[in-house]
């Protein structure tokens, strides 16, 4: 038996491909969403200081001793008797120079804060992430695959529980045990104090420090990236292409790692990148607990002295990193997921 | 003929029960939902329990960081306060941001997450930005930003923590708002005359609540977590007690350093407790009225 | 290629039984015997039991089910084989043919991986190295008439019958002697179909392969079988030469399953369709003369000049030279292209075309979900109104009917609130209408009695069919005075297609209501349809009465389509 052969023009006409948006507007599109949010980011930076309610200069030196006289100087540093138009050209035109103001506390330039500070939390939340991202994501993918076993509900519940727990009182505790407590650990900076070493010996304590500030970290953040990538697997787990892996001959650990994995992986990707303000969060209460270095503890100084240049310096940082790492990762996501890529 | 109101109503209810077996049938949700039951009634009680005189630090005549005993379970706190007392007032405060601040996050998340979904054109655009821009921007930083300038208090703390956190409920009700509109009974409703009233109310925001109510359950540990670090960083009221202060305070005294476990611990605890038993009821709640994801 | 030397029967199913953990018994002691080389169709419905059984053959079966009776693969128990054994015997001695348009490739690897990994794990000393297995899987992929970029793209940058096709290739990279094929070519547009179909049954006969082949169609199977099975409630009903079973049914399943897809111009089957296979003809029908309606062959074609001549008059919907562009990407796209139509008062159009033809944006359009760029859609000879509310008043003539009855149900609201969302949306309330009395009355209408039953049922308590008489009761409550039906029954099972359509003609006669009914069937058309418009690449190329076009067609294109409707496919064997 045969069947009758078809005319190709009507089957390229009945058969048409489905397509996508090209790489170059997807691009342009998500860049300019990207400023759009680093402008509001700017935007909010410079009018939360000054339109709510109350004055900056009294709720910068709330809870202080200071003199009437002290409070007009701080106004007038801070340009507040000019028109707010005024006052928001200025700060855009510092800005645009890489000026973030003067900080109160340090009496030095924020910007060259924000610099000296940068490496130690790009350090820590680096190793963190990486961490994190490597431990979530095995144990969540095995977790899935046997699901309902021991294993899944041991790691389960203990993500759960580091899920629930405040970082900054794991960190306290840490603290208390490793550091206080046992002195394995030291409690607070990146490196003894005083010590000159150099090289090897060097690197050897900044790790010695690291330990319980990543651990801490990691502690909280693995736990959310367990989560989604277990449910992503399992949202694989009854698609039909596994059918077809398994009907090949291919063995379950191979339909696993070959298969269900690299498609869980994707959608996992977007929601890693998605939750990079948690690791801010981290960054921020972690450094406050060990005194880290870094732009996070910068941030808590600005906030306990009050500073409100260091606070405003920042938060825009901070706010700008994590937009520029979103659009990083966006455009990431386009290279690995083929589904995505310019047609 | 049929009298669809009573119909209703009894469907309404038999759903109602079947939604309860289901949840009651995942030990860990159950175990959850009980024991935040007894933690709400003990805060409700607090004040029958413990007058709140008791706390009254010019009045306290047990001596300062006293270890637990007979008389103070938990010990006292740098100021002679007994800390299970604290502890149970402080879970007044600590739930009520956690709740207020949920239902603020939750009414801003649901209301710009199904506009963004339904409407199209200019006003989608603009929506999309201001979600976008809260999405990206680290919830805690702005958290903080707010909390700074507006005077110290709780009305700041559940403002500060609602106004950061609504943007990932909006994110996920603006996807169930375009997955339920995409269904050929949208385009059904629409044929038949219906407008956006209609849609919205009749058909998104009901498939739209289950999700949101899981979420909320969620939500609320995040914003007990929230609140405690927030009081942690300097910004809670300083008039009030919370776990988040309580655990401020054993900072600032200098009580964790000194080793004075039992007013570090219990605090920290309550929070983890607390905040797993709302996971937990969350994701019982979601797998039962999310069924796609019932395999999680 | 075959490496047995085993002499019995390919594959085997001896008396067996499968289960599943929820007591749903898929398959009911089932005795099916291929011999090597027979190719064998199994059909039947949607929860038939017909792909759980194939899947057993190689033991893909979901965990929780149980397997009673045993699956002998060339000789050998399946389900006595080791885990290491299974392995070996998957894709070299039998393998599967899955719906590849759906989502049976791995979104994120190449053609040329998926097809490679099959060489990798089977023939890793036929072919060695990478070179020798790219050479293999090009020597594949022109098998099945891809071009060698195929390897390199993939699934998504493929069309459905390009995905087809490489599932054929991937079946073959092994050289077993087993295809089992599970809907091939469901969810393809029939001339893609008639594509697939036609690698598929060449490669077969070239080869002398053992062919398993599953579908709902039963014309699709006796295109490349010789015997056909049918299945229904896991039970074998019915097998035999497939010309014997789709000429001269004799289980009744097997008529309904045949019926579904009539012979244009087998008179029996004008506007006869349904379980009783009664004739249902229009009593008062504007358009139609009394003499016609008796003898639909004769004359219909000097009626139907006429009635083109008579205008807008005469017609309860009109479109005017409608054109709708969509900008897709940057790119304009024209998917409706000066079209002209009329329909009659009571008159039954079939609006036939292949997908991406236009016909859905043409029906949106009509029904003012989709603005059209230029021209006019006139109703009882008033334009359609563009503003809110009278776009809204024109939703109450107008009445849509979806593809998709499970999808275009809420599954929150119950069968009453369903029928009564249109007259709360027009607040008929306020007009005097009594909500629950005219609910049971569409309801009844629409056949679903007694009403109470159905009313405080929700969708999913329902049948197929039974949604879809919701929908349309839904539609009826507004007594509207024209029905729009975009695919009404094509996502619907055989037996229930004959159903809704004998309801549409019903209500037609009874209330003389007419319909444009939208469909990629022409079976359909010649089923119900007075008229037929045919549509391609947004222009209607032919328009006239059903036995006219179908029988005489005009157009190059809607003779092409009739060439490749699945019951004559095989008749140029």
């Amino acid at each position: 038996m045969s069947v009758a052969p078809v005319d190709p023009a009507a089957v390229a006409a009945a058969d048409e491909l489905p397509r996508g948006p090209s790489l170059g507007r997807y691009l342009a599109l998500r860049a300019g969403g990207s400023l759009i949010s680093l402008v509001m980011v700017v935007v909010v930076g410079f009018f939360a200081f000054r339109i709510l309610p109350g004055d900056p200069a009294i709720t910068l030196t709330r809870g202080r001793q200071v003199s009437p006289e002290e409070v007009e100087r701080l106004r007038q540093e801070l340009g507040l008797d000019d028109a707010l138009p005024v006052q928001f050209w200025h700060y855009l035109l510092d800005l645009l120079r890489g000026d973030l103001g003067t900080s109160y506390v340090y009496r030095r330039p924020v910007s060259e804060l924000v610099l000296e500070h940068l490496g130690p939390t790009l350090l820590l939340t680096g190793t963190a992430a990486l961490l994190s991202v490597v431990l979530g994501l095995w144990l969540g993918q095995k977790a899935a695959w046997r699901r309902g076993t021991w294993f899944d509900k041991i790691h389960t519940g203990l993500a759960l529980t580091f899920w629930s727990v405040p970082t900054f009182w794991l960190g306290l505790l840490l603290l208390l045990v490793f550091g206080g407590g046992l002195g394995w650990f030291p409690t607070a900076g990146m490196e003894t104090a005083g010590s000159d070493a150099s090289g090897l010996a060097h690197v050897l304590d900044v790790a010695h420090h690291l330990v319980l500030p990543v651990v801490t970290m990691v502690a909280v953040v693995y736990a959310q990236y367990l989560m989604v990538m277990r449910a992503s697997v399992l949202e694989e787990m009854h698609e039909d292409y596994l059918t077809t892996a398994r009907a090949k001959g291919l063995r379950e650990d191979l339909v696993r790692t070959r298969h269900a994995v690299p498609n869980a992986l994707l959608p996992t990707t977007t929601l890693i990148f998605l939750t990079i303000g948690f690791l801010v969060a981290g960054a921020v209460t972690v450094e406050a607990v060990f005194s880290w270095p870094g732009l996070g503890y910068l941030a808590y100084q600005g906030l306990n002295a009050p500073d409100l240049p260091l606070l405003q310096g920042t938060f825009v940082v901070f706010s700008a990193a994590v937009i520029v790492m979103n659009l990083v990762a966006d455009l990431v996501y386009r290279l690995i997921d083929p589904r995505l890529k310019a047609a | 003929m049929v009298r669809p109101s009573s119909a209703a109503r009894l469907r309404r209810r038999a759903r109602l029960r079947e939604v309860w077996s289901e949840f009651a049938s995942q030990r860990s949700g159950l175990v959850g939902l009980v024991l935040l039951l007894v933690i709400v009634v003990l805060a409700l009680l607090a004040p029958l329990l413990v007058p709140i005189e008791r706390l009254d630090v010019t009045r306290v005549t047990a001596p300062s960081n006293a270890a637990p005993s007979g008389g103070h379970w938990l010990g006292t706190d740098p100021q002679g306060r007994d800390v299970l007392a604290v502890l149970l007032w402080g879970s007044r405060a600590s739930l009520l941001v956690g709740f207020a601040a949920t239902a603020v996050s939750m009414v801003l998340g649901t209301v710009v997450g199904m506009a963004a979904g339904h409407f199209r054109g200019l006003w989608q655009g603009v929506i999309l930005r201001f979600v976008d821009f809260f999405l990206v921007v680290p919830s805690l930083m702005l958290a903080i930003v707010l909390s700074s300038v507006l005077s110290r208090g709780l009305g700041t703390i559940i403002l500060a923590i609602g106004v950061t956190s609504w943007a990932q409920t909006a994110r996920i009700v603006r996807a169930q708002t375009l997955t339920i509109e995409s269904r050929p009974y949208i385009e059904r409703s629409i044929a038949l005359g219906a407008g956006d009233v209609h849609v919205l109310g009749r058909h998104v925001l009901p498939s739209v609540m289950p999700l949101v109510l899981a979420n909320t359950t969620l939500a609320v540990g995040s914003a007990i977590i929230a609140e405690s670090t927030l009081s942690f960083l300097g910004l809670g009221d300083p008039t009030t007690f919370s776990w988040g202060s309580m655990l401020k305070s054993a900072l600032d005294t200098g009580a964790a350093t000194a080793g004075y476990w039992w007013y570090v611990l219990p605090p920290g605890l309550a929070i983890v407790v607390v905040v797993l038993c709302f996971t937990l009821v969350g994701r019982a709640l979601e797998s039962v009225l999310n069924p796609t994801l019932r395999s999680r | 290629m075959s490496e047995s030397t085993h002499d019995g029967p390919a594959l085997a199913w001896r008396d067996v039984t499968i289960t599943y953990a929820t007591g749903v018994v898929a398959v009911d002691g089932v005795d099916l015997v291929v011999p090597r080389g027979a190719t064998i169709g199994v059909a039947g419905e949607s929860g038939s039991g017909k792909s759980t059984l194939v899947m057993a053959a190689l033991r893909l079966l979901p965990r929780d089910a149980r397997l009673e009776g045993t699956v002998e693969l060339d000789g050998e128990d399946v389900g006595a084989m080791t885990f290491g054994r299974l392995r070996a015997v998957r894709w070299t001695s039998a393998a599967i043919v899955f719906q590849g348009a759906m989502h049976s490739l791995n979104p994120v690897r190449t053609v040329e991986r998926q097809v490679a990994e099959a060489l990798e794990l089977h023939r890793d000393e036929q072919y060695p190295d990478a070179a020798a297995r790219r050479a293999r899987v090009l020597e594949l992929l022109g098998l099945v008439d891809l071009p060698a970029s195929t390897a390199g793209a993939y699934p998504h940058e493929l069309s459905g019958g390009q995905k087809q096709r490489v599932m054929i290739a991937l079946a073959l990279a092994c050289d077993p002697d087993v295809i089992i094929a599970d809907e091939p070519t469901t969810a393809l547009d029939v001339v893609v179909q008639a594509q697939v179909l036609r690698v598929l049954s060449g490669l077969v006969a070239d080869r002398g392969l053992t062919l398993v082949m599953i579908s709902h169609d039963l014309a699709v199977l006796a295109a490349v079988c010789e015997r056909i099975v049918v299945m229904r409630d896991g039970r074998v009903v019915e097998e035999g030469l497939s010309r014997e079973v789709l000429t001269d049914p004799q289980h009744e399943h097997t008529r309904e399953l045949a019926a579904a897809f009539p012979v244009i111009g087998d008179e029996s089957a004008r506007y006869t369709v349904g379980h009783d296979r009664e004739r249902i003809l229009p009593t008062t029908a504007p358009a139609l003369a009394p003499a016609e309606r008796d003898d639909p062959g004769r004359d219909t074609a000097d009626s139907a000049r006429d009635r083109h001549t008579q205008g807008v008059g005469g017609a309860v919907l009109a479109v005017r030279d409608l054109v709708v562009d969509f900008r897709s990407r940057g790119r304009a796209v024209r998917a409706v292209d000066h079209v002209s139509l009329e329909c009659a008062p009571g008159e039954i159009v079939a609006l036939v075309g292949q997908s991406g033809s236009g016909k859905t944006t043409l029906a949106r359009s009509i029904l003012g979900l989709q603005r059209p760029t230029s021209g006019e859609v006139l109703f009882e000879g008033e334009p359609m109104p563009r503003d809110r509310a009278g776009l809204r008043a024109y939703r109450r003539r107008i009445q849509f009917v979806l593809q998709d009855p499970s999808a275009s149900l809420n599954p929150k609201h119950t069968v009453y609130e369903a029928v009564a969302e249109g007259l709360r949306i027009h607040r008929l309330e306020r007009e005097g209408v009594d909500e629950a009395a005219r609910v049971a009355q569409a309801l009844e209408q629409a056949e679903l009695t007694p009403t109470e039953r159905y009313a405080t049922s929700l969708p999913s308590q329902l049948s197929g069919g039974q949604r879809q008489r919701v929908v349309i009761a839904g539609a009826l409550a507004l007594e509207p005075s024209y029905l729009v039906a975009d695919e009404p029954v094509a996502s619907l099972d055989a037996s229930v297609r004959g159903e809704i359509l004998a309801l549409l003609l019903r209500l037609r006669r009874d209330l003389g209501l007419g319909a444009l009914v939208i469909t990629h069937d022409l079976g359909l058309a010649w089923n119900v349809a007075d008229r037929v418009l045919v549509m391609h690449q947004g222009r209607i190329v032919e328009d006239g009465p059903v036995e006219e076009v179908l029988l005489d067609p005009q157009h190059d294109y809607t003779r092409s389509l009739l060439e490749v409707v699945p019951s004559r496919l095989g008749s140029h064997a």
